[in-house]
């Protein structure tokens, strides 16, 4: 094959197979490329980081700690915010997605992030910031942040895997999650061990919920339909095998299961507290890509 | 005010790929984009399986996922049923994209629009004047707009589309075999309005809930 002929077929059909052949487009479960490949991994990565600081946040007002809340604030606005504009096509024009609240979830994500971030200064700059009607009010917007990516993908019909009812309860149990480890790390670096224990047996029932989501989450989708099925496959075949055993397995539920019984009974150590966060964090970041890379459209023609 | 849509008698199509080739020439799309496409695949188990073919495009849905998602309105519905996108607006955030269970949108930014149909030899002068009489706009989503430049301007001199060829979508004037028929689904004497009662027209995958506004006879 001459170089020009390879060329030609290397910009028609891809390796990474989004070029496939105009008559086959969609005549088999096809994955979602948008949302996660090439400039789609900044979503991907603006997601986690919005939920996590919306986490944190949420987290920090239970212990009134003003440290946690500017963390949380600034990881949820400024990574996830800007990462979020990176991914547009047109980063410029981000002002316009306030126009369509009433029927685009991405649209009232942005309305619900300018109440987090104008509220959210208010209550770091005020001394009586932790009263009960602020601290109601930032709960529900960080509850709505932290689930907001996963929302935005919920009302996808189009995508089975990504309409499954644990989505929503998964979502706000790994950003309370990571943002409860991200503080317990704080308090431990600060000295305040009393506090460090006592959380630990949240860290418990965070863990046991997030992998109970996450097994939910797979039987659920394995149960939906065929096209929940092809997406379940995916995540155990193909090329993400190994981001699924090492990234969800390995990261997100056996390292964090151990380093949870190490310090069973409120026997806390600030080095397994950071090994336990950096294992999440890279874990959290595998589950959610693994989700947004395996889900797949149902094919545009009837086989039967 | 009509609404426009169209009908596609699967049982005609000979899949030569007119439609698919006069659309590219239509809106001198890059190497890799689509607007129309015909697909094949096939139904059933051997000895009792028969092959299929679906020539495909935007449906212009009129409860269309796209439209619902876009979170700046550059996604619309317009007063004729055609769904367009005001490149002005769009922020490039592929929602739309990504809800389309026809999948039917491409997203253009630097590497399709620098794609060459012959790479490394340059652009041709086709190319060329396609990116300059029918530009897009980096980082925001194209599809079919079901030739919206030809429905006007032929209806501006009179013409009606799907009767006259100027007034019609390039795919339709193309086919060589009639397999497609565009027209007004809200004129109950139109052709097109006849051949879905007649043939008992369907959409492509009612289930996904869109209501598109092309047909299949089958
Ligand atoms: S086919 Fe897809 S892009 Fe076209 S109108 Fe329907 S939902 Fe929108
Ligand atoms: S990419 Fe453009 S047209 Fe599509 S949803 Fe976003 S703003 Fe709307």
């Amino acid at each position: 094959m001459s170089k020009d002929n390879h060329e030609l077929i290397q910009t028609m059909f891809p390796p990474d197979g989004s070029g496939v052949k105009p008559y086959e487009w969609m005549i088999n479960p096809t994955r979602q490329r948008q949302w996660i490949d090439k400039q789609g991994i900044f979503l991907w990565l603006a997601f986690f980081f919005t939920e996590i600081g919306a986490g944190l946040y949420f987290v920090s007002m239970f212990y009134e700690y003003k440290a946690g809340l500017v963390l949380g604030w600034l990881i949820a606005l400024f990574l996830g915010g800007l990462i979020h504009v990176a991914y547009l096509g047109n980063p410029l024009r981000a002002w316009r997605m306030i126009m369509r609240p009433n029927t685009s979830e991405l649209s009232r994500g942005i309305w619900v992030i300018g109440a987090f971030a104008a509220l959210g200064f208010l209550q770091m700059v005020t001394s009586g910031g932790f009263n009960i009607v602020f601290n109601v009010i930032m709960a529900i917007l960080c509850l709505i942040i932290i689930s907001h990516g996963f929302t935005t993908m919920n009302v996808i019909r189009a995508l089975p895997a990504w309409s499954s009812n644990m989505v929503l309860p998964f979502s706000i149990v790994s950003g309370v999650w990571v943002g409860q480890q991200i503080l317990q790390l704080m308090f431990a670096i600060t000295g305040s061990a009393d506090l460090v224990s006592g959380m630990e047996v949240w860290a418990e029932i965070f863990f046991f919920a997030y992998f109970l989501c996450l097994v939910l989450y797979g039987w659920g989708t394995w149960h939906a339909n065929e096209i929940g099925q092809a997406s379940i496959k995916m995540m155990v075949n193909d090329e993400l095998k190994i981001i699924t055993l090492i990234g969800v397995l390995g990261l997100a539920i056996v390292l964090p299961l151990i380093f949870t019984l190490i310090m069973w009974g409120g026997q806390t150590n600030g080095f397994v507290i950071f090994l336990r966060l950096a294992s999440i964090f890279a874990g959290d970041l595998a589950v959610r890509y693994i989700i947004m890379k395996s889900a797949v459209y149902k094919p545009l023609l009837e086989r039967n | 005010m009509p609404r426009w849509g169209m009908v596609i008698d699967v049982k005609r199509c000979i899949a030569c790929w007119g439609c698919t080739i006069a659309c590219k020439e239509e809106h001198f799309l890059p190497p890799g984009v689509f607007w129309n496409r015909v697909l094949i695949g096939e139904r059933g188990k051997y000895p009792s399986s028969s092959k299929l073919i679906y020539p495909i495009l935007c449906n212009h849905c009129s409860d269309a996922a796209c439209v619902e998602a876009c979170p700046t309105g550059a996604t619309y519905v317009r007063e004729d049923g055609i769904v367009a996108i005001d490149d002005e607006k769009c922020v490039g955030c592929r929602a739309c994209l990504v809800s389309c269970p026809y999948q039917q949108r491409t997203y253009y930014d630097k590497e399709v629009k620098d794609r060459e149909y012959f790479p490394g030899q340059g652009k041709t002068e086709m190319e060329l004047i396609g990116e300059k009489l029918y530009p897009f706009t980096l980082g925001t989503v194209i599809k079919c707009n079901f030739c919206t430049e030809r429905l006007e301007d032929g209806m501006k001199k009179g013409q009606t589309p799907g009767v006259d060829e100027d007034a019609t979508p390039a795919c339709v004037n193309m086919c060589p075999v009639d397999a497609r028929v565009f027209g007004d689904l809200d004129d109950p004497n139109s052709k097109i309005n006849r051949m879905i009662m007649e043939h008992k027209g369907k959409q492509l995958r009612p289930e996904f809930g869109t209501e598109p506004a092309v047909y299949y006879i089958d």
